[in-house]
């Protein structure tokens, strides 16, 4: 459905590539992740799939066909809900959805029938008539993907839709996102937060900086922790895990990593710590977190600790 | 789709309850309170002001330019023994001393070389309001003094009529009609200003989904920039026309059942106001247009967009007549676009104008619309 082949972007005047010889794809019914901090390039490549940036280097296809075509000839196969609430406060719920149905060249009878479908779909009927201003963070988010459901794209990309609501609405958002995809939909989905990924992504990408990490499936991506072990104990230190194998010092949470040489197992490491009075209060073995991942990747947390 | 959009514009408008405010009250309270307070603008009261006669000359002469004045201007109030502390805390607005002199200077063949009448008022008295004074005062005693002047020469006495004043004579030139009043000098002014207030009206919503990345969606959507341009025009032009027709009606209806003049479209060329208005509301929407694509967040079109207002309204002649500037100010004034708009408006309700004597602003509120409109839809195609 979706194919990126090295795509890069520099802003006028930055010094660097916000995004350099970036390569993805997406395919139908199937959800993307795209992880990265602050500053990583998501925003940009965002940009790019809206169509409110225009590609410097590289190409953005559409089953084979450059986006700025399909774009031209038919514009709503893609649907951005952006991380803002890009609607408006003052209208209902209902008048926005007519408002961008209208926008999206929705007409009469069909019209009608996508706002119902849409505001069934995000639970909103009950709020039809209630200022936009005035729902909850949850409601809002979920009006933002109503509006980007309406002309049912076949391309949906989600920038941070979870972004400041309450764990129920996250719940229902992400149920909602992974029922868009079982019926066909190529969804883009950006978040920093790990297990929103690992919950609905097929597949995952790591961007920093501009560039991709790495990206695959999440089992591929998983995988690299094999023979790697990661604990937590207090008073561990570097030379106490030196002789099991190479050490990468905690970034965040106090997690030491080792990648086990092949004469060790996992317990015999756990038993020598115990004999020498540091008690393990964390271990996992043989899968990464997204997170570890992460940073392993980068040696820096994914989000800013506050 | 153009109508959604449209509709959309209006809703969101008829929901801001203090943009609305600062697009149709704000300016017919202006028409309210600036006609009333300037009600005698046109028609200084000088025959209301309190004053007092100190005559010094116990002379018929000078007693009888105390009758006249008198007569003129209603009886002196007894002069007060701290008349000049009165002067000075404005209870008295002024006092005619008449010189001991005075009757024997009257009754002198030649012309006067000192002061024998002095007029004294209090520091507050508009200048003009001073010059007119002293000007029936000059008048009255020129009237005394030729007439003692004729007796001497024995020449006939003179009908009853009969008078220098009646020498000149003093009108302001006007289409039929068309009365200058306080009236009708406020609501075109006030109008303009009210017109050129959806530059903070438009600029702030505009910027406003710019930030929340609500146009950007609409154009992923497939909305072509001018559509979304004309989105936002014409819903404007449409509340210019709105504002037209209230200030009007203030004008006409509501400042006379107040206690001010009614203001008179009598005798009005429609198709120039129809030109002037249209022309002023398209240089409002692209000034709008151009500040909204000119500026990045909602607090600087919150505070730029009122302020400019206030900067083309002092300098353009809304809130100070550009005939009581100095010439320099004057020709600073002939920049604000609202000065052009007052112009035109002021051509044709005011001076009986016709297309011809407000093609000249029309000319120029039609150029600042197009450069103005083209600048914000190359800033739109930059910016979104």
């Amino acid at each position: 459905m979706l194919r990126i082949e090295a795509l890069s972007h520099r802003y006028p005047g930055a010094p660097i590539d916000a995004l350099q010889d970036v390569s993805l794809s997406a395919a139908r019914g199937s959800v993307l992740g795209l992880l990265g901090p602050n500053g990583a390039g998501k925003t940009t490549l965002i940009s790019l799939l809206a169509g409110t940036l225009v590609p410097q280097r590289g190409r953005l296809l559409i089953d084979g066909v450059p986006l700025a075509q399909v774009r031209a000839g038919a514009p709503t196969r893609i649907a951005v809900a952006p991380q803002d609430h890009a609607f408006y406060g003052a209208l209902g719920v209902e008048e926005n959805l007519d408002c961008f149905a209208a926008a999206a060249r929705l007409k009469g009878p069909r019209r009608r029938a996508r706002i119902r479908d849409c505001m069934d779909f995000a639970q909103l009927a009950r709020f039809a008539s209630s200022r936009a201003d005035r729902l909850s963070g949850g409601l809002k988010r979920r009006l933002n993907l109503a509006i980007a459901l309406l002309a049912e794209p076949e391309l949906l990309i989600l920038d941070e839709p979870t972004a400041g609501v309450d764990p129920q609405s996250r719940a229902f958002i992400l149920e909602a996102i992974a029922r868009l995809a079982r019926a066909g939909t190529a969804v883009v989905y950006t978040s920093h937060y790990m297990e929103e990924i690992e919950a609905i992504a097929d597949r995952a990408l790591i961007l920093d900086r501009g560039q991709v990490l790495c990206q695959g499936s999440l089992s591929e991506l998983l995988a690299h922790g094999r023979d790697v072990l990661c604990l937590a104990a207090p008073g561990l230190a570097q030379e106490d895990l030196l002789p099991f194998g190479s050490v990468q010092a905690p970034i965040a949470g106090g997690l030491w990593t080792v990648q086990l040489a092949p004469d060790h197992t996992p317990a015999a490491v756990l038993a020598a710590l115990e004999s020498r009075g540091l008690g393990v209060t964390q271990a996992t073995y043989g899968r990464y977190s997204l997170e570890h991942l992460f940073m392993t990747l980068t040696r820096r947390p994914l989000r800013d600790e506050a | 789709m153009l109508l959604a959009l449209i509709r959309k514009e209006l809703l969101v408008l008829s929901r801001d309850v203090h943009g609305l405010a600062a697009l149709f009250l704000l300016p017919a309270v202006f028409i309210v309170v600036m006609s009333l307070a300037l009600q005698d603008y046109y028609d200084p009261p000088l025959r209301s002001l309190s004053y007092a006669i100190d005559n010094r000359d116990g002379g018929a002469p000078a007693g009888q330019l105390a009758r006249d004045w008198a007569a003129a201007h209603g009886t002196p109030q007894p002069l007060p023994a701290d008349w000049n502390g009165q002067l000075h805390r404005g209870t008295l607005k002024y006092v005619v001393v008449l010189d001991a002199q005075l009757s024997d200077e009257l009754r002198a063949l030649g012309l006067p070389t000192q002061a024998r009448v002095h007029l004294l008022a209090e520091p507050g008295i508009d200048g003009n309001l001073l010059n007119a004074l002293r000007a029936e005062l000059l008048g009255l005693a020129g009237e005394l003094k030729a007439r003692h002047a004729m007796l001497e020469a024995g020449a006939l006495p003179p009908p009853a009529n009969a008078s220098v004043a009646a020498l000149v004579d003093a009108a302001r030139v006007a289409a039929p009609g068309v009365r200058p009043t306080a009236v009708q000098q406020n609501v075109p002014a006030w109008l303009v200003f009210g017109m050129f207030f959806i530059v903070a009206s438009l600029s702030n919503l505009y910027i406003q989904e710019r930030a929340n990345g609500t146009l950007a969606r609409l154009r992923s959507l497939g909305v072509r920039p001018h559509t979304l341009l004309l989105s936002k025009a014409l819903p404007y032009l449409a509340v210019n026309l709105l504002q037209v027709l209230l200030m009007l009606g203030v004008g006409i209806w509501l400042m006379p059942w107040l206690g001010g003049d009614a203001l008179s479209l009598a005798g009005v060329d429609w198709l120039a106001l129809f030109c002037a208005l249209g022309a002023i509301s398209a240089a409002a929407v692209g000034l709008s247009l151009a500040l909204a694509g000119l500026v990045r967040t909602p607090g600087q079109a919150a505070t730029l967009g009122p302020a400019l207002n206030v900067l083309m309204a002092a300098l353009g002649g809304i809130m100070v007549p550009t005939f009581v500037m100095p010439a320099f100010m004057q020709r600073v004034a002939s920049l604000s676009p609202m000065n052009w708009g007052l112009e035109a408006l002021l051509s044709v309700l005011l001076r009986g104008g016709g297309l011809a004597q407000v093609m000249p602003q029309v000319i120029r509120l039609l150029l600042l619309a197009v450069a103005a409109g083209a600048c914000s839809a190359w800033l739109f195609r930059r910016r979104g």
